[in-house]
């Protein structure tokens, strides 16, 4: 034998590094129990009702009952919350059909979806939870929307040349031609001549009013040109400023529909991922996220204006440059006015009320024009922008922060505009292109068949390994389950992790995987023992020797359970974060618990043959 | 003289080679079938409260002006119906899921749309994925290993790759995101066993009693040394993904059916093509020898 290693100490070591090292295992062998402990206790689903405004639930306790069965809802539990109630169902998979036909059927009532832990007391106390549940365990909706920041540049460049054509009109700029934009991406004026000038206060006034573009100007023969185009690297912080705008409007979008837990993600350069758990209903959700609905006021400009329409399909001319636009706004509701007609009242910013103010001074007797636009998808799947001028009212005095858009169509049209306004807007497009609606039931039977298989393979696995390796085998097995637990200890600790049905089967997968580690320890000790070397130092040499070849087999595991981290998103994300997980678990159990496991086993046994 | 054991190992190898070739000349020829991640579409999944059979099932989606789509039926009762976004739209979709509720008192368990679009980029993605993963354990390999060995494992591994697309070619199974990240995987745990099999091969050339003796023995002696631990490790790691193909769930039926392909071929290939190779490609003991001595050189040139 080349056993390189120094003569080593006594093989029942009990020096004190030995017994500290015994003490951290089991300290954080322990820890990891305690994370994984809430899972037996999984979360349930309540419905809360309460009134919308502060007002106590008119409803009495009984009434909801029979309201709630006699629609086929079978009640386990009601209780008194704040002023409302909180519901449990016997069948939790109808939780949310419950919701939806609570806050149908009474329009006073806030109703939601809650989710409640059953953990007793004292773990509770401890702030540890349960593994969050992906989309595909426990229903909801998944939308993945694109952000389109090119056709965000595109219309800042349009507003660009419609600025510049109302300028050249305003100022009177006669030798100047009118501002065309060139192959989508620069916008060219050019001057005669004597108009040298007039290109040079054009060109001043624009630049301090679109920072973000820069200008070329250059001469040919008689004639000068200039081009404004986006500077290079302002580009690139206007499209990062549009995805942390969509991100914080879709968030508090999301926030103003009532629905807790929402999952909102960036994912990739220009997608934004949303997770709606416990939503069945799309359309509602989906009207509302994917609005891009923006509403600015405009003063009405003669000449040269940007060309609108109205509802009737009249033609208005506005100045391409709002008073102010819709992040002005720090809060909209929806109303009726005298006589009975739906409005939208708003209140601005200090802001926002000085440039309406100031405006409206030197305006009152003249019209404003209050535009809405919006994006959506033709049939054909283009993206396509629609402005429309929803009211052209007379200032009747001077303007301040609260003020209303009157003539709503209807008052949900004026709910739905109030929300948007709350919630922010969005400069670029978003559509949606994927849509996925995951009812509870399949969600309740992944989590069953997961789970089933999870049970077969651990115990078809744990008897094999009790049949082949007999005593050493009780090691393995100890060790398999010390992994499991700790993996889901660790999974339910660390944040962002979410347990997905391929992320079962990652945790099935690492139960098979992780036996190898074990397995090429103790065929080592085999080996050894068939050399004639006593149990003790066989199991320390097979230890030591097997070191290399398990770094080596999960080593090329991890890496490309890394790579599937980088590129998955969801259910997939799922199974690579178990993988990696599951590979440095099954080390920690595979290599150290069960190494000082064998050693205390063999070592004690060794004494009593004695 | 061939022992049983190398006969063995030549018939694998060449067979093996047969097997890509076969697995080539299906996946250019049928082609493999993408799943809605890669190509986009629409996939509802609905639950039927009584037993039909596939035509019957097909009679009704046309009376509904369903074309094109690809429909069956999954291991758990309900059905999979697939329709690429060239060839329907939202609205028409919406329309014949409302038909079979309301006809055929049709529960829909789970609807999902995605855009064409993105389905190309994640083609375009995984894609990479794929190659990226397999370049970072080659270089991994070549660092690791004698070149041989390395290059020896590294084909095997194509091979592994190579011969569970055919199998989705031959089976026309769709091929999605969880099969990639099964074939991601597959890519991880095949080097396991080449791994193991090639250090021990290494671990042999060293000692006295094989470094004069043939080197296609010392490699029987290496797999001999190490079948026990492939054996057990590979038939614990397939009976755990054949309980997640027989129970995990419709969901998980191709991840499962290409992991289960993975490892059993992987497990071969191991064996038959990189245990093997490095025989043709001569390895010996002696191509350690200046190995080491330079290392030992580099070693003793460093105070």
């Amino acid at each position: 034998m080349k056993d390189i290693n120094p003569p080593t100490r006594p093989s029942t070591p009990r020096g004190t590094s030995a017994r500290a090292k015994r003490f951290f295992t089991a300290l954080i062998v322990f820890l990891l129990i305690l994370c994984a402990l809430p899972n037996l206790y999984p979360n349930k689903n309540l419905i809360q009702i309460q009134a919308s405004s502060n007002e106590v639930v008119s409803l009495s306790l009984p009434e909801l009952k029979s309201q709630l069965e006699g629609e086929g809802f079978k009640v386990k539990q009601i209780e008194s919350h704040q002023g409302g109630y909180l519901v449990e169902l016997e069948n939790r998979t109808l939780t949310a059909e419950a919701r939806a036909y609570m806050a149908e059927s009474n329009s006073k009532l806030s109703v939601k979806v809650v989710s409640a832990s059953t953990m007793p007391q004292w773990l509770e106390s401890t702030g540890l939870k349960p593994i969050k549940l992906g989309l595909d365990l426990d229903g909801g909706v998944l939308f993945v929307l694109k952000v389109d920041t090119e056709q965000a540049a595109q219309n800042k460049l349009q507003s660009l040349a419609d600025e510049a054509n109302s300028l050249r009109i305003k100022n009177r700029y006669r030798n100047l031609s009118t501002p065309q934009v060139i192959s989508g991406e620069q916008v060219e004026v050019i001057a005669k001549t004597q108009g040298q000038n007039e290109l040079a206060a054009l060109t001043a006034t624009l630049r301090e009013l679109y920072p973000q573009f820069t200008s070329i100007t250059h001469k040919q023969g008689s004639l000068t040109k200039v081009n404004f185009r986006f500077a290079e690297a302002k580009k690139a912080e206007f499209d990062k400023q549009l995805m942390t705008q969509a991100l914080s409007t879709l968030r508090s979008r999301i926030e103003e529909l009532g629905i807790t837990e929402a999952v909102t993600q960036r994912q990739g350069t220009n997608y934004i991922r949303i997770e709606l758990p416990g939503v069945q209903d799309p359309e509602q959700a989906k009207r509302i996220i994917g609005a891009t609905a923006k509403l600015s006021f405009h003063a009405l400009q003669e000449m040269g204006g940007q060309k609108l329409k109205d509802k009737s399909g009249a033609p208005v001319s506005v100045d391409p440059v709002a008073i102010f636009g819709g992040d002005e706004i720090e809060s909209a509701t929806a109303g009726r006015d005298e006589y009975g007609k739906p409005l939208v009242q708003l209140f601005l910013s200090s802001q926002g009320g000085e440039k309406i103010n100031r405006f409206s001074r030197n305006s009152v007797g003249k019209p404003m024009a209050t535009v809405f636009s919006e994006y959506y998808a033709d049939p054909k799947g283009e993206i396509k922008r629609k402005t429309e001028v929803i009211s052209v009212a007379t200032i009747q005095q001077v303007l301040n922060t609260r003020f209303s858009i009157t003539n709503m169509q209807s008052m949900e049209r004026a709910q739905e505009l109030a929300l948007l306004l709350r919630a922010g807007s969005l400069d670029a497009p978003i559509t949606i292109v994927k849509e996925q609606t995951i009812g509870p039931s399949l969600g309740e039977k992944n989590i069953e068949s997961g789970f089933k298989a999870l049970a077969l393979g651990l115990s078809l696995t744990l008897l094999f390994m009790a049949v082949w390796y007999r005593k050493l085998g009780a090691v393995a097995i100890t060790s398999l389950l010390v992994n499991l637990v700790c993996l889901i200890g660790l999974m339910s600790l660390l944040p962002g992790v979410v347990l997905t049905l391929p992320g079962i089967a990652g945790l099935v997968l690492t139960i098979g995987m992780a036996v190898d580690t074990n397995v090429i320890i103790f065929e080592r000790v085999r080996e050894l023992r068939r050399k004639g070397i006593g149990m003790v130092t066989a199991l320390k040499q097979g230890y030591q020797q097997a070191m290399s070849s398990i770094i080596d087999a999960n080593l090329t595991t991890m890496i490309t359970a890394l790579i599937l981290l980088g590129i998955g998103y969801g259910p997939v994300k799922g199974f690579a974060i178990t993988l990696a997980l599951g590979i440095v678990t099954s080390i920690f159990a595979g290599v150290v618990v069960s190494g000082m496991l064998s050693e205390s086993l063999y070592s004690k046994s060794r004494k009593g043959v004695k | 003289m061939t022992s049983k054991t190398q006969k063995a190992r030549f018939a694998g190898l060449i067979s093996g080679l047969l097997l890509v070739l076969a697995s080539l000349i299906a996946i250019t020829q049928k082609g493999i079938v993408l799943g809605q991640d890669f190509t986009g579409g629409y996939v509802t999944v609905i639950d039927l409260p009584k037993q039909t059979s596939q035509t019957e099932m097909q009679n009704k989606l046309a009376e509904l002006g369903v074309q094109n789509a690809r429909i069956s039926l999954q291991n758990d009762g309900s059905w999979r119906v697939f329709q690429t976004p060239q060839s329907t739209d939202e609205t028409h979709v919406k329309q014949w899921i409302e038909g079979l509720e309301t006809q055929w008192q049709a529960s829909v368990l789970d609807a999902s749309y995605l855009g064409a679009q993105v389905g190309n980029e994640l083609i375009e993605q995984g894609g990479l994925a794929a190659i990226f993963a397999l370049l970072s354990v080659l270089i991994y390999l070549a660092f690791r290993f004698e070149w041989r060995l390395a290059v020896s494992a590294s084909i095997a591994l194509f091979h592994d790759v190579i011969v569970t697309l055919g199998l989705f070619a031959i089976t026309q199974v769709e091929f999605d995101l969880t099969v990639l990240a099964a074939l991601l995987a597959i890519i991880g745990y095949s080097l396991n066993d080449s791994i193991v099999i090639g250090d021990r091969v290494r671990e042999l050339l060293f000692e006295d009693q094989w470094k004069t003796s043939p080197v296609g023995n010392t490699i029987d002696q290496a797999i001999k040394d190490s079948m026990s631990r492939t054996l057990i490790t590979s038939l614990t790691t397939l009976t755990t993904v054949l309980a997640i193909w027989w129970l995990g769930g419709a969901g998980l039926n191709s991840f499962a059916m290409a992991l289960c392909c993975g490892i059993l071929i992987g497990t071969l290939s191991s064996l038959a093509i990189s245990a093997t190779l490095p025989q043709f490609l001569g390895l010996s003991f002696n191509n350690y020898l200046k190995e080491e001595s330079e290392a030992a050189k580099q070693q003793l040139a460093e105070p």
